[in-house]
Order: structure tokens, then C-alpha cells, then sequence
């Protein structure tokens, strides 16, 4: 396995032994750029938009293009957003949940998921299958029977029913992405360990998670956005300010009768940030984690 | 290394385990003698700064009065407030005061017994100062279970200078309506804004012509179920509405858009008429973000009358908004009731001043310094001949739906006006 | 030592399964069973629950409005599963060695950072009647009568599955990618030596090797799709008229809306079940006879 040359993903193409020299291959290079590109222009058009549709007020939103400038930008927005209410506190409640499930789920889907893939025993399909059913339930069947159960277990307006919610919700979507990776992760590496006398402890924490690293990776992605922007379990099981989440700050601009969608914009623009940040951390981690592993395994 | 894992992997398990029985730390707050009135609105201070003000001065003045007491707030948005009272009730679990809507919302609530009747709180005065028919909205059987908040009827709001434009002047009757609605559709100007996405808005446009035809007890009567739907003037009502569509009466894709929405094309001045409710009316003359020339140019007209039809001018589509409830299984119900009482009263001193919103208290309008737009609206008030309640609100949760989800396809054309009668009269008789 | 041995030990197993399983009994499977119970009940989920049998399956059985919410669900599970074609070709080209692949792909996962809220919005602002961007461009181009995209009952299903499929871009992309990146690098390069095409080696070699994360996007993809509620209930609450009500944005409105928690739940519970068939059928139908090894 000679894996270490994945870190070179953005270097020229001429490099690689294949010919790529005739002008049909320039041109079908350059049309797959051309699409690329296209492509690329309109995944971002997005938090362009966001960024323009958070200088507005209410009736610039509705009236003018939405790929216009404001002719006078409401930066107050962002003031009013920043002022109003708890926000710093919300901020820090909303990182805390998000990281804490993140690491719990992806920790817990991995052992799982080495127990059924690595690990020799007859329910494993059986487990697998009670996994899977719990991608199956929409969200707002759970509510009343959450509710009930986590106000017999007294963590009504706690932070753990969030955090734990979060976890066992994302749990078999989890397992599903790390399930697909481990079939596929090569067996000989471990079994030379197990000859070597290496236990199932070692063998899961040094071998099998540092070679499942862009999977986790991947997963603790897709993880921390679902946390991060969920609100429906927040609002259904926390009542104290103190414990609300940012997406309770959108909440704060929709009234009875109207609504305040620069500042909603404004909101989601600050939500955005520190997703975003974390997101191109971690995105490199598919890249780089499998080359790392695959040395120390 | 094999037994650090074994133990951090136990601690895991633990840690989920001990989690899961809930020894979880459950804080004691300070000060044991204090009674805590847990309280729930849903005036967020966001897009509701002037209410949420006069809520958090209330709050405040009564926690200064009752030094044992304190209020604890939480605030949701319209429909995540809903939601949550949904849950919050599965459970037994409501605060000791909240918000609740009239009539078929309540009812599930009181047959619940989970709402405390709040006489006791009306008698020795209160019930006088407000407006008469009110709080009957929140009556079940003889008992009140809900102080109302707000009071609004619905006028057709208009723009003076596209009216002036097209020499259009305030319609008196539905034909002259018709008229400036097919002229303005001919000059390619939207005639009517609609956001028909939330179905309630449409539902006014049903009322006022049900009411015009048939009388203002022709709608209620089918719905309380001593008349009927299959009320020929109920029928009519349903074919004018589907002849408004044709004459191209409403902004396009209306049926697609939220209010929010629908709204913005009068607020840009595209399209020339809007009904809505009464609680817009900060829009048109305080709301400082909107271009004073545009304030100016907004009047107000009542929903003209039909010809041959048996309704009357001043018989209005509206009524109270939301209204306070007390816990019935509250552990504080009697300071619970005592702060509703205090609250309503506050309320109604600022809250038409403050924040624009017209209080189901009565409101003595030479006292207070009002714009002419509100003055306005509330001399109609006084005059009002009849105040029907909005029909999704009069029906209980089940009907409503059924109601709203005709009502669009009633104006998308997808259900004949037969069809549109015969399938209320289904639900209704259900029930 | 003997692997099996070693990797057969059951206080093992346990400790590595049941910290997770326990979780989702409590959390997820308590409700489940809950909800399959209030489905028993006449109730409006506030006063006393009545016990009614079956009456709320049967009558959802024969309730049309169920079923015209179910076949949306289901064909939004279809153009879901056909979209992972185009997701995996993104992601080929992506994860292969061209100029520039790590930018253009942190760019095409952008739009997945956004919440529902946001992507809602900027789609209405899209699909705008009069103002909107499509129409506007239509308008531009020379048509005279623009769509009414989110109001006509014979597109808006139709223009809303758009948006929650490209919503689920990243996501897709994002898998696809990392499994791409895990596929040994000496594999290719071996079949490079041996003269194979870029397409030979996506179709002959990658493929197969991500055989396993495929099925596993598609029973994601279906699954997701049949429980699909966000971008429906915001955009056009089921409407105009129903017709793009899908099972769980039905479930909310019976639920919530309409105070029936019985039936809701019922329909919930339903629910349940159809995915759990379909999970079954798309496992047998894309069972290999043998796993792919290398």
C-alpha cells in the first residue's frame, strides 16, 4: 500500500504517466473545466446571496433582485443581531452541543461499526438492522414520546437530552457512512497485529480509527452541520434561555404578524462562520488522514 | 495501553448509563421561598421589540409589587410556540401562563381540562372594560378560559396614488369593486395582493363575500352547526371568489406565496389593494423603516356591500387576537390568575400607544394621541355592527384544515364552488 | 494467537456495541413503539386517549390523501436515487488528479453549511412569480407566460424536488470523495502501467471498490427522501391544494395542525414500516453474490 502520494491531489496532471498531450484531450480538459467552474459559480452563488440578503430590509428583500446591492447596506443588522438577546451565550451553548455529540457519535458509531465489520459474532446483522431502523422515524413522531421520556428521566430543560438526542438521532446515519469504509478497509493489517498479540483495544484505537480517519472525518462533517442548525429538539426540550441555541436567534425575528428577514440573514450569516472555518479544517482531514495511517498501521 | 482503553471505554459506558438514569446534576436555583409563574408569549424582542418592551416592564413593575414572586419568561415564534404547546400538553406539562387563540383552538384544551376557567378574575370589574363579544370568544360553555390581548377587523387597505392614477375612487358597493378591479388588471397593474400560501388570508376575502350575500350569521351558523353550508349564499360567495380569479383580481402565483410575501407587492406599491388585519397598521403610519410618501399614500376602505345581498357595511371580519390562559393544574394558579389581571390591565394602558396594537380592553380615544389611521380603525371599531370571528378559528383543528385547504383550491380553480360547499358540510357534520 | 479467537471475544463486543445500542433503544426505539401505540388511539393529544384497535390503520389504508402523499414521497426517493449518478461522476472527476480538485471541492460543499431556513429563502427567491431570478431570466429569453412555479399544482412538486436534492449535493459528494481518496493509489497506477483509460479505471476499478458506500448512499438517499420533511413544510406547506404533500409533512398537519396525534401517529408508524420494506427490497435487489476484495 503506497498510499502516500494522495497528498499530491492538486498537482498538474502532466505528471502522470497517461498522454495527455493531443489537443482532443486539451480540449476535453478544458470543457470539463468550463463545467466545473459553472458548477462551482452556482454552489457558491448561495452565501453570496446570504451576504447580500443580510444588508437588506424588508423591502429591498422582497423587491429588489437578489443578486443586487443595497444602495444602503444595513450593516445595523448585524449590530441588532449581535445586541439582542444572549447571543455570545447561545454561540457558546450551540459549539458545546455541537462538539460534544459530534465526538460522542462518531466514537461510538466507529465502535459499532468495528464490532460488526471486525468482529466475529452471529447478531451482528441483527444489531446492524436496529441501527438502520432509526434512520427510518421522522422527526416529529419523536416529539411527544421524547418528551415524556426525558421528563421521566427529569432532563427536561437540560443540556444533556439535547446532546444525547443529537447522538443517538445521528447514530445510524453514522454507522451507515463508516459501515461502507470499514467493509472496504483492508483485513490483512489487523490480522497481522492479532499474530503479533496486539488486543482489540489496540488494534481498534491505533490501527482501525487512524485508517478510518477521512471517514470519521467525513461523518463528524456531516455531523456537526445537522447539530449545528437543528432546532426542533432544542426548542421542544430546553425552556431557559441560558441553555438556547443560535437558532433560536432566528427565531427572535419572526413576529406574529411579520417577520424580519435582514436580520434573519444577518443571523445566519454569523451562524455560518464558525461552520464554515471548521469545515474547511476537517475537509482536509479526508485528504491527509489516510496517508497518515496507513503509516503508522 | 489495553487497559487504559478498557477503563476509558467503561467510563464511557458509565458516563451513558448514568446519563440515561438521570442522576444528572438537576440545579436547585436559590431562594426556596420565591413561587415561580412560568410564563410563556410569543413576542420575541426581535421582531417584536414594542410588545416585548411593555411584556418585560409588566413583568417587572408586578415582580417589584409581589417581592415573593418571580416571573420566568420564554419566548418562541408563532409556530414553534404552537408546537411546543402541543407538547408541552401531551404531557401535562403547559406553564402556569401562556398564550391561546380563541374559540375552536381552545375547545380541545378545556374538554382537556387543562386551562383553569378565569371568571373569578373577570368578575369585580374587569369584564366591563373589555370590549363586549370578546372575551365571549374564549367562553366554552358559560366559562371564559382565555383574557384576550388583541382586537383587530380586517379593511381593505388601499394605494391613494394608484387609485388617483386610474381616477378610481372608494368602492360603496362589490360592483363598483369589480369595476376597479377589472380596470386595473386591464392597465396591467396587480389590482389585489395575496399571499394565499397560509390559506387564512384567503379565508378573509371568503368571510367578507359569505357575509356580504348571506348576512353576517350565515357563516357562523353553518360552522356552529345550526344552519348549514349548503346555504346557497355560501355557495355564491365561493362562485365570486373563483369570478375574481378569472378577472386576473389577485398578484400572480398568489397561491404559492407566504403573507409575507403577498404583502411586499403592496408595500412596493405594485399591487393596489391588500385586506389584512388591522394589526398592519403600525406599517402605514409609526413603523420608522417605511418610506414616509409610501405611509401617506395607504387608506383604508370597508369591504363594499353586494347588491340584493343582506349584509351590512359595518359588519366586520376580525375579532380578538391571542388571550391569556392559566394552568389549570398550575401549582401557583392563584398568583397565576393575579398576574393575568394585573397583566391585561398594563396591557390594555400602552399597549395601542407602545406598540401599536389595538387591546381587547376598551380604549377611550380622546385620552390617547393616536395617528388619524388608528383613530380611524378604532371609531369602526365602536361602530361595528358585527365582529365575525376568522372562520379557521371558529372551527375546531380538524375542520379548520379542511377549511383552509379548500379555500386554496377554491381560488387555484381545483374544486368546483359545489364541490367547495358540499365538502365543508362533510367535515362540519363529522364533528 | 488465533484472529477468530481474539476477535470473537463477547464481553468485548458488548462493551463495544452496547454503550450505542442502549442509547438508540431509549431514544429511538422507545418512541417508535410509542408512537405505534398511539396509533391505537383516538386522541388529540391533550385529553384522554380512547383505545380504537385498528381504526386509525384502516382508515389511513383508504385515505387518498395518504396515498397521493405517499407517491410524492416516492418519487422524490426516485429522482434522489438517480441524482447519486451525477453526485459520483462530480466526485470522480474530483478525486482524480486535476488542477485545482481541492478547491472545487470545499466550494461544491458550501451550500451544504447552510441551514433549511436559508436554502428555503433563497429558492422562493428564485422561484418568485414576478421577481424572481427564473422568471426574470425567462421573461428576459422572450417568454411571455412565466410559470407559477410553487403555486401551479402540476409543477410545484416538481420545483421543490430541485432544491432538496441539490440541498443534498454535498453530502453525497462528500462520501463519494472519501471513498474515492481510501482506494489504494498502487491499484490505479498498476492499471495506468497497464494502459487503461481514465474512464476504464473509474468504471472497472473505482467502482467496484466503492460498491459498498453506493448501496449504502442509496439506501440513505431512499430512506431520507420517504421521510423528507424540511424544504416541503417551508416552502410550500404541502400545498397548493396538496400537491406536494409528502407522508411527513402529512403526518405534521394530521399531528399538529389538525389535533389528530392518533392518526399522525399512525401515519408515522406507517411510515416506518414502507421504509423498512423498501430498505429490504433495495438490500436483495443489490445484494453481489461475493464481496469485493482486494
Amino acid at each position: 500500500m503506497s498510499t502516500l502520494q494522495t497528498k499530491s491531489s492538486a498537482l498538474p496532471v502532466k505528471k502522470s504517466s497517461t498522454p495527455l498531450s493531443s489537443v482532443g484531450n486539451k480540449a476535453a480538459y478544458g470543457f470539463l473545466y468550463v463545467v466545473l467552474i459553472i458548477l462551482a459559480i452556482f454552489q457558491i452563488f448561495p452565501i453570496v446571496w446570504l451576504f447580500l440578503f443580510s444588508l437588506k430590509n424588508n423591502q429591498e428583500v422582497f423587491n429588489m433582485s437578489p443578486l443586487s446591492f443595497p444602495a444602503d447596506p444595513k450593516w445595523e443588522n448585524y449590530v441588532r443581531v449581535w445586541t439582542e438577546g444572549n447571543i455570545s451565550q447561545y454561540f457558546l451553548n450551540s459549539v458545546v452541543y455541537t462538539v460534544s455529540a459530534v465526538v460522542l457519535t462518531v466514537l461510538l458509531a466507529s465502535m459499532v461499526t468495528f464490532a460488526i465489520t471486525r468482529m466475529n459474532w452471529k447478531l451482528n446483522k441483527l444489531v446492524l438492522g436496529l441501527f438502520m431502523v432509526g434512520l427510518m422515524i421522522p422527526v416529529h413522531s419523536t416529539l411527544i414520546p421524547l418528551f415524556n421520556t426525558f421528563s421521566k428521566l427529569n432532563l427536561i430543560d437540560n443540556p444533556l437530552s439535547i446532546i444525547l438526542s443529537y447522538t443517538a438521532f445521528n447514530l445510524p446515519i453514522t454507522i451507515m457512512i463508516l459501515l461502507g469504509f470499514y467493509q472496504t478497509l483492508p483485513k490483512e493489517v489487523e490480522e497481522a497485529a492479532v499474530m503479533d498479540g496486539a488486543s482489540v483495544h489496540r488494534i481498534f484505537f491505533r490501527i482501525s480509527l487512524p485508517m478510518s480517519m477521512p471517514v470519521m472525518a467525513t461523518a463528524g462533517i456531516i455531523n456537526m452541520i445537522y447539530n449545528w442548525n437543528e432546532f426542533v429538539f432544542v426548542n421542544t426540550f430546553i425552556s431557559s434561555e441560558k441553555y438556547k441555541t443560535l437558532t433560536v436567534g432566528i427565531q427572535n425575528f419572526i413576529g406574529q404578524y411579520t417577520t424580519d428577514w435582514g436580520a434573519i440573514g444577518a443571523t445566519l450569516m454569523i451562524s455560518i462562520l464558525p461552520i464554515l472555518l471548521a469545515f474547511l479544517v476537517m475537509s482536509n482531514r479526508i485528504v491527509e488522514g489516510i496517508a497518515a495511517g496507513s503509516v503508522k498501521g | 495501553m489495553n487497559k487504559k482503553a478498557h477503563t476509558l471505554l467503561l467510563v464511557l459506558m458509565l458516563a451513558v448509563f448514568s446519563i440515561l438514569t438521570g442522576c444528572s446534576s438537576s440545579e436547585e436555583t436559590s431562594g426556596n421561598t420565591k413561587k415561580t409563574i412560568k410564563f410563556m408569549h410569543l413576542w420575541p424582542a426581535g421582531s417584536s421589540k414594542q410588545q416585548n418592551k411593555i411584556v418585560t416592564d409588566i413583568i417587572k413593575q408586578y415582580e417589584t409589587d409581589h417581592k415573593d414572586i418571580k416571573v420566568e419568561v420564554e419566548v418562541l415564534d408563532n409556530e414553534q410556540y404552537k408546537n411546543k404547546i402541543k407538547v408541552l400538553s401531551s404531557s401535562n406539562e403547559l406553564p402556569d401562563v401562556g398564550f391561546t387563540w380563541a374559540a375552536g383552538y381552545l375547545e380541545p384544551f378545556v374538554k382537556g381540562e387543562l386551562f383553569a376557567p378565569l371568571d373569578d378574575v373577570l368578575d369585580g370589574g374587569l369584564k366591563e372594560s373589555f370590549v363586549a363579544g370578546t372575551t365571549e370568544a374564549f367562553a366554552i360553555k358559560g366559562k371564559t378560559y382565555g383574557l384576550p390581548l388583541e382586537l383587530n377587523i380586517a379593511p381593505i387597505y388601499y394605494n391613494k396614488s394608484i387609485f388617483a392614477k386610474y381616477n378610481l375612487e372608494v368602492p360603496e358597493t362589490y360592483e363598483e369593486f369589480q369595476t376597479i378591479v377589472k380596470t386595473l388588471a386591464a392597465k396591467g397593474v396587480a389590482p389585489i395582493a395575496l399571499g394565499n400560501k397560509d390559506r387564512w388570508t384567503g379565508s378573509l376575502w371568503y368571510m367578507y363575500l359569505a357575509d356580504r350575500i348571506g348576512g353576517s350569521e350565515v357563516l357562523t351558523k353553518a360552522i356552529d352547526r345550526t344552519g348549514s353550508f349548503e346555504d346557497p349564499a355560501l355557495k355564491t360567495a365561493a362562485e365570486e371568489i373563483q369570478k375574481l380569479v378569472d378577472e386576473k383580481g389577485f398578484i400572480k402565483g398568489f397561491n404559492g406565496l407566504s403573507n409575507d410575501e403577498g404583502k411586499s407587492e403592496f408595500m412596493n406599491e405594485k399591487a393596489a389593494m391588500y385586506l389584512m388585519g388591522s394589526w398592519e397598521l403600525p406599517n402605514f403610519t409609526t413603523n420608522e423603516e417605511i418610506a414616509q410618501e409610501f405611509k401617506d399614500n395607504i387608506g383604508y376602505f370597508k369591504f363594499p356591500v353586494v347588491e340584493g345581498g343582506k349584509g351590512d357595511i359595518n359588519s366586520w371580519v376580525g375579532g380578538p387576537g391571542v388571550g391569556m390562559f392559566v394552568s389549570e393544574n398550575s401549582k401557583v394558579k392563584d398568583d397565576a390568575k393575579d398576574f393575568v389581571k394585573f397583566f391585561v390591565e398594563k396591557w390594555g394602558e400602552q399597549s395601542v400607544t407602545n406598540a401599536g396594537v389595538i387591546p381587547a380592553t376598551k380604549v377611550d380615544t380622546a385620552k390617547v394621541d393616536l395617528p388619524k389611521l388608528y383613530i380611524d380603525v378604532l371609531t369602526d371599531l365602536n361602530n361595528a355592527s358585527n365582529l365575525t370571528l376568522f372562520a379557521d378559528v371558529q372551527m375546531n383543528a380538524s375542520v379548520a384544515e379542511t377549511h383552509l385547504n379548500l379555500i386554496q383550491s377554491l381560488f387555484g380553480k381545483e374544486v368546483t364552488p359545489d364541490d367547495y360547499v358540499k365538502q365543508h358540510e362533510e367535515a362540519l357534520s363529522k364533528e | 494467537m488465533n484472529v477468530n479467537n481474539v476477535m470473537s471475544n463477547k464481553k468485548i463486543i458488548a462493551i463495544y456495541v452496547l454503550p450505542a445500542l442502549l442509547l438508540i433503544l431509549a431514544l429511538i426505539y422507545v418512541p417508535i413503539l410509542l408512537t405505534g401505540y398511539y396509533g391505537l388511539m383516538k386522541w388529540d393529544g391533550i385529553g384522554k386517549m380512547d383505545f380504537i384497535g385498528l381504526a386509525n390503520y384502516t382508515s389511513l389504508i383508504k385515505d387518498p390523501k395518504f396515498w397521493g402523499s405517499a407517491y410524492h414521497s416516492f418519487l422524490l426517493a426516485l429522482f434522489s436515487a438517480i441524482s447519486l449518478i451525477g453526485y459520483l461522476l462530480v466526485s470522480i472527476i474530483l478525486a482524480g488528479k486535476i488542477r485545482g480538485a481541492d478547491l472545487f471541492r470545499k466550494i461544491y460543499l458550501i451550500p451544504m453549511l447552510l441551514a433549511s431556513v436559508a436554502i428555503a429563502q433563497l429558492w422562493l427567491k428564485i422561484y418568485h412569480p414576478t421577481n424572481g431570478i427564473l422568471n426574470n431570466l425567462l421573461t428576459s429569453m422572450g417568454v411571455e407566460n412565466t410559470p407559477e412555479w410553487l403555486a401551479d399544482p402540476k409543477i410545484a412538486l416538481y420545483a421543490i424536488f430541485i432544491p432538496i436534492i441539490w440541498q443534498y449535493a454535498g453530502f453525497y459528494i462528500l462520501i463519494y470523495y472519501a471513498a474515492l481518496k481510501n482506494i489504494p493509489e498502487s491499484l490505479i497506477e498498476a492499471a495506468k502501467i497497464d494502459g487503461a483509460s481514465a474512464w476504464q479505471i473509474a468504471v472497472k476499478i473505482k467502482l467496484p471498490l466503492i460498491m459498498n458506500v453506493i448501496k449504502i448512499t442509496i439506501v440513505l438517499a431512499v430512506v431520507g427522501s420517504l421521510k423528507y420533511f424540511d424544504l416541503i413544510y417551508v416552502m410550500t406547506d404541502g400545498g397548493p391544494n396538496g400537491s406536494s404533500e409528502v407522508m411527513a409533512s402529512y403526518m405534521y398537519h394530521q399531528a399538529f395542525r389538525g389535533f389528530d396525534f392518533g392518526y399522525g401517529s399512525a401515519i408515522g408508524f406507517f411510515l416506518l414500516i414502507i421504509c423498512l420494506v423498501v430498505t429490504w427490497v433495495i438490500t436483495k435487489l443489490t445484494a453481489s453474490k461475493e464481496d469485493v476484495n482486494y
